[in-house]
């Protein structure tokens, strides 16, 4: 295998710039977690099986960088959301009805996702998440089918998770419904 | 059926995280069949799900390295090696 570090970097590098900035948002991070990518992968390199192409170890590495960074902030912010109080109840009625129908979506995926203006609204309703919320909102989309394993690792049950990412989509899903979909928002 | 589109709101959400047993199946699939607003909600989700995936394929991609990140990327190795 290539085993020059600066060589993975002129190759590798906006790869994988690209794959952490995506996934944390943050320019300063995404650049430090591929610093540590390097290193390690340059710690281990001589046990680099080969079974795979050097981006996707490389990528690999990456991503349990990125795992750990968000488990991290996730202990480190001590953000514990009270089971108490429950944010969900607000969106029914004490029967389990909805306490405001949820309206039809009725828009092609394919022509709003490529929309500038609805990107901006799911960003800022994103970033309106509470913040345990929005972690695990993208803890959820690194993880793809890896669920069980990774939550393991990030001392967040499975069933944690799931409790997070419904209320994560009922308020996201509100959020849209008002700056997007909405009535107000049309005018 | 007390909390019925609570829990179903639940089972919309969990059904993109992890697979439904068959007995949550039934009862989600039963119920979507005689309630809009979950129909309406189980939508979203699956919508909003998408929008969020194609985002990340796309939004950044054409993000690169700064040059200084990129020097400082080979100082660090230059350190290490």
């Amino acid at each position: 295998m290539q085993s020059d570090p600066h060589q993975w970097i002129t190759e590798h590098g906006d790869y994988l710039y690209r794959y952490a900035i995506s996934r944390l948002h943050n320019e300063e991070v995404a650049a430090d977690l591929i610093q540590e990518t390097l290193l390690a992968a340059w710690k281990g390199h001589k046990s680099f099986a080969g079974q795979s192409t050097i981006r996707t170890w490389l990528v690999g590495i990456l991503k349990h960088k990125i795992i750990d960074y968000i488990r991290k902030e996730i202990r480190d912010r001590n953000l514990n959301e009270n089971a108490e109080n429950d944010p969900t109840s607000a969106f029914f009625n004490n029967n389990g009805s909805w306490s405001e129908a949820p309206r039809a979506w009725n828009e092609n995926p394919e022509a709003l996702f490529q929309n500038e203006q609805f990107r901006a609204v799911l960003d800022s309703c994103m970033s309106k998440l509470p913040e345990k919320q929005g972690l695990v909102f993208r803890l959820r989309d690194i993880m793809g089918d890896e669920t069980e394993s990774v939550c393991k690792s990030c001392e967040i049950t499975p069933t944690n998770l799931h409790v997070l990412m419904h209320r994560a989509r009922l308020a996201l899903r509100k959020c849209l419904e008002i700056h997007w979909f909405g009535e107000e928002a049309k005018l | 059926m007390k909390h019925a589109c609570k829990d179903v709101s639940r089972l919309a959400s969990d059904s993109i995280d992890r697979k439904l047993t068959l007995w949550e199946k039934v009862r989600f699939h039963l119920h979507l069949a005689m309630c809009k607003n979950c129909r309406n909600f189980d939508r979203a989700v699956e919508l909003m799900h998408q929008a969020t995936e194609l985002i990340h394929q796309t939004r950044y991609g054409e993000a690169k390295l700064t040059e200084s990140q990129r020097d400082r990327l080979h100082q660090a190795m230059d350190r290490e090696t």
